[in-house]
């Protein structure tokens, strides 16, 4: 009998189906809604900045916005979408056909990384041109402030959209992770919530395991300290100026990581999710 | 890859093979085993109209899951067409159409079909032709385009057996497929699987409706709490050996007297008279004008 | 039949085991970003968890939170309630370590305002001795030193940071040398106003070290553009010609800058 082959094709067809499936839900829409609200409204909120240069101050609602409301979605999305597919019982139809387990999670996690694509994508771009309408603005206000040209680095902000992206990607890959074992949707949202503190204060535990004397408490930080990934590896938002650039090294040696960890949980999610039944 | 059986001549091997197979559920924390599959032994040959009956809870959906590789077996082991469950590969060659199926709301049935068909590896030119059939097959032309959300519970149905059919399966499993369905859609599928059968494919049919389940099945297995109780072609099961009922118009006394006398004059007996009757659903389909034959045309 | 369990377990394994190779991997890329962002050496600091949970999910939020609880604690500072303020003040500057604003008004409130609030409540400064208000005083002062310090990590390179070291300095420890010593240091910095070079002078000068003074303005007098007003030139001029006669410098010796 011929083989059935792991195939691209059919984890297409399942992302493309996630993504169709995400998008049409009210959630998704009200995060990006609220997420827009925000980057363009920001700049009403700037009259309560007290000292911040304001395109920084621009750039930081719109990336706050994009983080706060990504998680969100990302965590809540991945898990509904998994939950749907095992309530609604289309799982059962789906891996009725000749299609692996692995493709399904697979399909599922680029679902996901589509959705959050889209998402970032378009605030990224919304905020480049918040932030350029204004930075033409203030070049005329001020032109002595701007004898340099503009100062705002637009690569930096697509770099630190895409790193946004990568980040929600890891977040993806680890609900994904809790979902393919976790018996309820409530459970995987609460979960994903903690795991977006944790990978936020990892870098505590990192430094708490290797200051760490008690045998405890380095192995306890330990855990942490491997088991999440360090997500302020990922915060470039905080420098608009092309000189910040961190090099292309970094760049990789952080995109990497990144990556490894969206594999690596994915791995981990497609190992608990082979015994599951269905 | 090699799969154990596949070098087998294909006409010999039965479409589903079940041998020792039990299912052990653990339930709560402290892992109570529940036993929803009792050592059980089951060969559907292949182009045969079988039927999985027992009441709710008998182990039908279990064994069905079993067969599809949803749930892994305890101890035992099932095969379609030779080649293990557990193997992807032995899907390739089922058709299933789960019980009270729920498909993507979002997508059209056209749609839904279409990502099905791709899914089992369909493509190229005839694609689109090939959905095309299955949906006039099933009946549901005219709301192809309609999106999955808005289908009634017989459309469901029919919509799930196309995705079902599309990929030209051997064998099809339909879980329940009259179950929540109204008598016509129950006479409509009877009389599609009729047709199926005559295609040469197999079918396995899980029912508690017994009444629906004898008039299409060649031959029926009977389970409860996991355990097969009976197993036998339909015909043996129901009829009772040197025994034949006559159907005659209403008879006078007078004339009831004489027939006995006739009879016993022949040496033989006349067991039991009665009024006869009708199945109910003999009487709705007769009274809606969708006889058997006729389901295929509802809009 | 693997268990649950074991297979949870299996998990878990692999998942330290794999993000212990990408931990290792990354490290020196985690000591370039945490060098960039002076916020992440939360160790320097103390830092409750609960702040750091906070910073935690705020993400990029930083400003406009930072900007809300500023507010909040300037409705707490009307209240006059200290530990409040002193908190809120700390948890401004670790959501958002970048405005210059915060460092330099938390210092002003720890260290004018607070001697007062803490005089006041203790009987006033009618009742309380010279020598306790004094203490408290300094107490405050350096306070508001230790925050300005803090301040300059993030900020080395800001004048005004160290303009208000001098002026705490100079009015609250009323220690002029030190304040001489902080307008020269802010004065090292780009974008000093020029009157911190005139207040270095005259610190020098009221400390006795008036040759030092005479020596600083003399050197500085050349480079103030005349058409500036607020280089006052003129005015730096005169007070070297105070500062010769002070210290009797003979005329053939007394600066005679091209008019």
């Amino acid at each position: 009998m011929r083989p059935v082959r792991f195939s691209l094709a059919r984890v297409g067809l399942i992302a493309g189906n996630t993504v169709r499936e995400a998008a049409r839900q009210r959630l998704f829409n009200l995060f990006v809604v609220l997420a827009l609200m925000l980057v363009l409204g920001a700049r009403w909120f700037r009259d309560f900045s007290f000292g911040a240069p304001e395109l920084r101050f621009l750039a930081d609602c719109g990336f706050g916005a994009m983080a706060f409301f990504g998680s969100a979605l990302t965590i809540t999305a991945t898990a509904q979408l998994f939950f749907s597919e095992i309530e609604n019982r289309t799982a059962l139809t789906l891996l009725a056909k000749p299609v692996w387990r692995a493709e399904f999670i697979v399909g599922k996690l680029v679902g996901v990384a589509g959705l959050t694509l889209l998402f970032c994508g378009l605030l990224t771009v919304l905020l480049a041109a918040v932030l350029w309408t204004r930075e033409g603005a203030l070049m005329q206000e001020f032109p002595d402030n701007f004898a340099q040209g503009r100062v705002v680095s637009y690569a930096m902000v697509a770099g630190a959209g895409a790193m946004q992206w990568l980040k929600l990607l890891i977040l993806g890959a680890l609900v994904l992770l809790v979902a393919s074992f976790a018996q309820t949707q409530t459970f995987a949202i609460v979960t994903g919530f903690l795991v977006l503190v944790i990978c936020h204060l990892q870098h505590l535990a990192l430094a708490a395991y290797e200051r760490s004397g008690s045998l405890f408490g380095m192995t306890a930080s330990a855990a942490i300290a491997w088991m999440f990934p360090n997500f302020q590896v990922f915060a470039w938002a905080d420098s608009l100026a092309a000189a910040d650039f961190p090099g292309w090294g970094q760049v990789a040696r952080v995109v990497s990581y990144g990556l490894g960890y969206v594999g690596l949980g994915t791995a981990l999610a497609v190992f608990c999710f082979r015994k599951r039944e269905i | 890859m090699a799969t154990p059986g596949a070098t087998e001549a294909p006409a010999k091997v039965p479409a589903v093979e079940i041998r020792g197979l039990v299912k052990d559920f653990a339930i709560g924390l402290r892992g109570v085993k529940l036993r929803a599959v009792d050592h059980l032994d089951l060969t559907v040959e292949a182009g045969q109209v079988f039927g999985l009956l027992g009441p709710n809870g008998s182990g039908k959906s279990t064994t069905v899951k079993l067969l599809l590789g949803l749930l892994e077996p305890t101890a035992g082991q099932c095969r379609v067409f030779g080649v293990s469950s557990l193997r992807v590969e032995a899907r390739r060659e089922v058709g299933y159409l789960p019980e009270a199926p729920y498909f993507y709301r979002h997508l059209s049935g056209r749609e839904l079909v279409h990502f099905y068909a791709r899914l089992c590896g369909e493509s190229g030119t005839g694609l689109g032709k090939r959905i095309a059939d299955v949906i006039a097959l099933v009946g549901l032309a005219e709301a192809a385009d309609r999106r999955v959300g808005t289908y009634s519970k017989g459309m469901l149905q029919r919509i799930g057996l196309a995705q079902a059919l599309v990929h030209d399966p051997r064998l099809l499993i339909l879980d329940e497929p009259t179950a929540g369905v109204d008598p016509v859609g129950s006479a409509e599928m009877a009389a599609l699987i009729g047709r199926l059968k005559a295609q040469g494919k197999t079918i396995l049919i899980t029912s508690h409706l017994l009444g629906q389940i004898e008039d299409i099945c060649d031959r029926v297995a009977i389970l409860d709490r996991g355990r097969l109780m009976v197993e036998g072609a339909v015909a043996d099961l129901v009829n009772r050996a040197g025994r034949q009922s006559l159907v005659v118009e209403e008879m006078p006394p007078g004339e009831l007297a004489a027939l006995r006398a006739w009879m016993e004059a022949r040496g033989r007996k006349l067991l039991a008279v009665e009024p006869a009757g009708r199945r109910l659903e003999q009487v709705f389909l007769e009274q809606v004008g969708r006889g058997k034959g006729e389901g295929e045309t509802r809009p | 039949m693997r268990s649950r369990a074991a297979t949870l377990l299996i998990a878990t394994g692999a998942l330290a085991a794999g993000g212990f190779t990408l931990q290792t991997w990354v490290t020196p890329a985690w000591a370039v970003v945490r060098a960039r962002q002076p916020a992440l050496r939360l160790d320097s600091r103390a830092v409750a968890a609960g702040q750091g949970v906070t910073l935690a999910l705020l993400g990029g939020f930083r400003a406009l939170v930072a900007d809300g609880t500023w507010i909040r604690m300037y409705t707490l500072w009307e209240q006059r309630d200290l530990p409040a303020v002193e908190t809120l003040a700390h948890l401004v500057t670790v959501l958002d370590p970048r405005p210059v604003y915060f460092w330099l008004n938390s210092a002003r409130i720890l260290a004018y305002d607070f001697p007062a609030w803490r005089i006041e409540a203790a009987g006033g400064y009618d009742d309380v001795p010279a020598e306790v208000q004094r203490r408290v005083r300094h107490e405050q002062a350096r306070a508001g030193l230790r925050f300005l310090a803090s301040g300059r990590e993030f900020h080395p390179q800001s004048p005004e940071l160290w303009i208000e070291q001098a002026n705490i300095e100079l009015n609250r420890l009323v220690d002029l040398d030190a304040a001489a010593e902080s307008y020269r240091r802010a004065w090292s910095l780009p974008g000093a106003p020029y009157y911190v070079a005139r207040m270095h002078a005259e610190c020098l000068r009221r400390a006795g070290r008036k040759a030092e003074a005479l020596a600083w303005l003399v050197r500085l007098h050349p480079t103030l553009p005349v058409a500036d007003d607020g280089a006052a030139a003129g005015l730096v001029l005169s007070r070297i010609r105070d500062l010769e006669k002070d210290l009797a410098v003979p005329p053939e010796r007394a600066d005679r800058p091209p008019p």
